[in-house]
């Protein structure tokens, strides 16, 4: 059999798309760059590690329960979800991180010719998902680094299924308050399915800043995706979740792929969601952060987007995928930002002092290297 | 596809499977040039690509009797491009070296004259293995438009205020006139002299371009680019049309590139023969090579590269001689690679090498890519370089892809015969891609810098 033959069985959608690679391991990647240590700062992962229950459990998992199937359908994960946020159990959905939850809301409501609206620099799943399943991602410029309102109305029409709002915004932080976010869904009237994705929601202190959650009741059509992998520190585990009306999630529900969520995860989920002493100290660790780093961007002449989040995004003078090579030359990883359609961009995670500190000199080594 | 520069997005294409039997040769004769008249090309061109097509398949008929062929003709109003796949590895591809010619003496040269002959009938001829398919033979003829007039474009003037669009149809011509009476032939496009290509292969989206225009429609730069292979996307321009030290045009112009291809399969984007416009702050300097004009003296040209992910790292296949090169240029680039040594120990080799060169008649400048690896590499080397010397062809390279170490065998003869490594292009292949460059004959050594 040649294999080649068989791509006439592939979807044109599918052939003009490109697998996304992710990074090599750590132990790897050191080896090619010749660095002896790595500070992370590229998947805004949290340092402080997951909440002192979940590690406790992670600590205690008996190996002999890994021949056991976990619950299907995370049945005391959304128990515990459930009663914490006042909703039934079945609004919630748990997924394989929040990424596995956007193919669910996306195979649930587009059929060929449908069409999915977001914006073009934002979390760039969305837009993958719709365009790997066949389906067309309109992507709205943002406006002022935040998500243009407006716009996204004005490009709705009757093939549009399901508009996606990152709130806050990664990677740019900025956020759409409570009046914005629900004159959106009232000017929406129900007929499209709004998405807004929370991954970085237990970062923000802001007091206007919209629980989504809360305004489900009000508005059916909205569903709220929230991940493990951010505040939680679970990244590793890979656990996310959506919540939504009843109806909503009862029609997700049938494209949902179960016993996708292992068992650990679920019960490190379940152990770290009601600690709000957790979430506390991280905002704290990031305050501390910004602090310090901030102030020290601005000495290097490096204009930087700081907002919600535990990230910061630094205008480089020179190509993001350069300054990428020349930081993990010194053992710093970041993001680049031309994925996310910012060139010249890095997004940097807001983590402990000494890794920021590694940063700082490592990026003044990079100035210094290329004057302009 | 292999050498897919310019090629368009989408295209027609029209197969025929067959037994290679020259009972069948006015079959597939037949069907080249019906579907090449379909196709668009005029009567003589598709007339000359038939021709080719059928000294390609009474070769194959001969060398490989009786074995499945699929020719594929296909095209996009400004070309016609006829491939056979055949499912051989053992066949003698000696004839299609560019140099056969030059050996009159053998036996077999009658019939490979006839493939010579078809190979140079023809705007491109490209010959590559793929493992798990076989042989690939490409001819490639195409249309003839005629050259754009000298009438004189419209003024351009300093924009107060632009806005970035896809040109239609009139645009992009307007954009190519102004570009050619503004910048030096080598860093346009080689088809900008003539429109109605232009227009075409905008039309079959060969390329993408967008311009700078202010609410009135004047117009105030332009870029475009292009899929060179499966995974870089080369760029040209930023042309700027009598815009004030200082526009944001350029810088805009360049975003505009990123944003369309950041979220696509590419790994880099290439400026080869940037413009003077170009921003240099999105790219890095991949290295220089000298440009031989077709008068005057020749040029030193640094080309840009920005790689459009992070390096993971890899692994490159080398040889002695050309290690202190590539040290030296992934340390200065800080490309993370590991360098595996490809060694000599006397091991059997297959006796002919074959080469496959890549003209771009609007530069003067073949680029030759190898096929086989054999004991006559240097010999064939040097064979070609004469032959294409003889031609007048200015601009030599050979491209070497580093994840495949038999072709990093050909380092002692492009040595020998006096190439030199002058750009390493990350990824561009299946691994790095090295373009090494023939130097110039003692009557030519690189001046000017561009």
């Amino acid at each position: 059999m040649d294999a080649h033959s068989l791509e006439r069985l592939v979807p044109e959608y599918i052939r003009r798309f490109e697998a996304y690679i992710p990074s090599k391991p750590d132990d790897v990647l050191k080896k090619f760059y010749g660095c002896e240590r790595l500070y992370r700062m590229n998947n805004n992962e949290n340092p402080l590690g997951p909440p002192v229950q979940a590690q406790e459990v992670i600590r205690r998992f008996p190996p002999p329960r890994a021949s056991i199937y976990p619950s299907g359908d995370s049945f005391h994960l959304r128990e515990k979800l459930a009663e914490t946020f006042g909703l039934h159990i079945d609004q919630f959905l748990v997924g394989n991180g929040a990424n596995e939850v956007i193919t669910f809301v996306i195979k649930a409501f587009c059929q060929e010719g449908d069409n999915i609206i977001t914006a073009d620099k934002t979390f760039a799943v969305y837009e993958w998902v719709a365009e790997f399943s066949g389906y067309e991602a309109r992507l709205v410029p943002l406006k002022d680094f935040g998500f243009d309102d407006q716009e996204m109305l004005d490009r709705i029409d009757e093939r549009t299924k399901i508009l996606f709002v990152c709130n806050p915004n990664n990677p740019t932080g900025t956020y759409w308050d409570q009046g914005r976010l629900r004159r959106f869904l009232d000017r929406i009237e129900g007929r499209q399915i709004v998405v807004v994705d929370e991954a970085y929601a237990e970062f923000v202190a802001e007091d206007d800043f919209p629980d989504g959650i809360s305004l489900i009741r009000e508005y059916p059509n909205l569903v709220v995706f929230r991940t493990f992998s951010k505040m939680y520190a679970l990244a590793g585990l890979r656990i996310g979740y959506l919540v939504g009306d009843r109806t909503v999630v009862d029609l997700i529900r049938r494209t949902c792929v179960v016993y996708s969520v292992n068992g650990l995860a679920q019960e490190a989920a379940l152990l770290a969601v009601s600690d709000r002493e957790h979430i506390l100290r991280t905002r704290e660790m990031v305050r501390e952060g910004k602090a310090y780093l901030l102030p020290e961007l601005e000495r290097l002449g490096l204009p930087f987007v700081s907002g919600q989040g535990n990230f910061v995004m630094v205008k480089m003078p020179i190509d993001d995928g350069l300054v990428y090579r020349k930081l993990m030359a010194q053992g710093v990883m970041v993001r680049t930002m031309t994925g996310f359609r910012f060139p010249n961009y890095i997004r940097v995670t807001i983590t402990h002092r000494e890794a920021l500190e590694a940063l700082v000199e490592a990026l003044a080594k990079v100035l210094t290297e290329n004057r302009f | 596809m292999k050498g897919s520069a310019l090629k368009p997005l989408s295209q027609s294409l029209l197969k025929l499977n067959l037994q290679t039997s020259l009972s069948f040769l006015s079959v597939v004769t037949t069907f080249i040039e019906k579907s090449a008249a379909i196709l668009g090309l005029e009567e003589k061109e598709a007339l000359l690509l038939t021709m080719a097509g059928e000294e390609i398949f009474s070769h194959l008929c001969q060398k490989a009797p009786d074995t499945e062929v699929e020719i594929q003709c296909s095209g996009a109003g400004y070309y016609v491009q006829i491939e056979f796949l055949i499912d051989v590895y053992n066949l003698d591809l000696k004839a299609f070296n560019l140099t056969t010619p030059i050996r009159p003496e053998e036996d077999a040269f009658q019939e490979d004259l006839g493939l010579i002959l078809a190979s140079r009938s023809v705007d491109r001829f490209q010959i590559w293995e793929e493992k798990g398919r076989g042989l690939h033979l490409c001819l490639i003829k195409e249309k003839v438009y005629p050259q754009g007039t000298d009438e004189v474009p419209l003024a351009a003037r300093p924009l107060a205020e632009f806005f970035l669009k896809t040109p239609d149809r009139e645009e992009i011509k307007l954009m190519a006139r102004l570009a050619l009476s503004q910048y030096p032939s080598q860093v346009l496009p080689v088809f900008f002299p003539f429109p109605g290509k232009v227009a075409d292969m905008a039309a079959e989206k060969a390329f993408k371009a967008v311009v700078a225009v202010d609410p009135q429609g004047h117009m105030g730069g332009g870029i475009l680019w292009y899929w060179r292979g499966a995974k870089i996307v080369a760029c040209s321009g930023p042309y700027l049309f009598n815009q004030l030290q200082g526009s944001a045009i350029a810088e805009a112009l360049v975003e505009a590139v990123l944003a369309d291809i950041a979220r696509t399969k590419a790994v880099g984007l290439l400026c080869r023969y940037p413009t003077a416009d170009l921003p240099a702050k999105y790219f890095e300097p991949l290295g220089s090579f000298s440009f031989f004009p077709s008068e005057g003296s020749p040029l030193s040209i640094t080309a840009y590269f920005r790689q459009l992910q992070e390096d993971p790292g890899a692994m490159v296949w080398s040889h002695p001689e050309m290690e202190p090169f590539l040290r030296q240029e992934f340390k200065r680039r800080t490309l993370p690679r590991e360098i595996r040594t490809v060694t000599d120990f006397g091991e059997a080799k297959n006796p002919f090498s074959v080469l496959s060169p890549t003209f771009d008649r609007g530069r003067s400048l073949v680029t030759l890519q190898p096929v086989r690896p054999g004991r006559d590499g240097e010999n064939n080397l040097r064979d070609h370089l004469e032959i294409l010397r003889k031609e007048q062809w200015r601009n030599i390279y050979f491209e070497m892809d580093l994840s495949k170490s038999w072709q990093v065998e050909f380092v002692p003869a492009l040595y020998n015969n006096h190439f030199r490594p002058c750009l390493v292009l990350p990824y561009a292949g299946d691994g790095d891609l090295v373009l090494f460059q023939a130097e110039a004959p003692a009557s030519q050594s690189a001046g000017n810098h561009l």
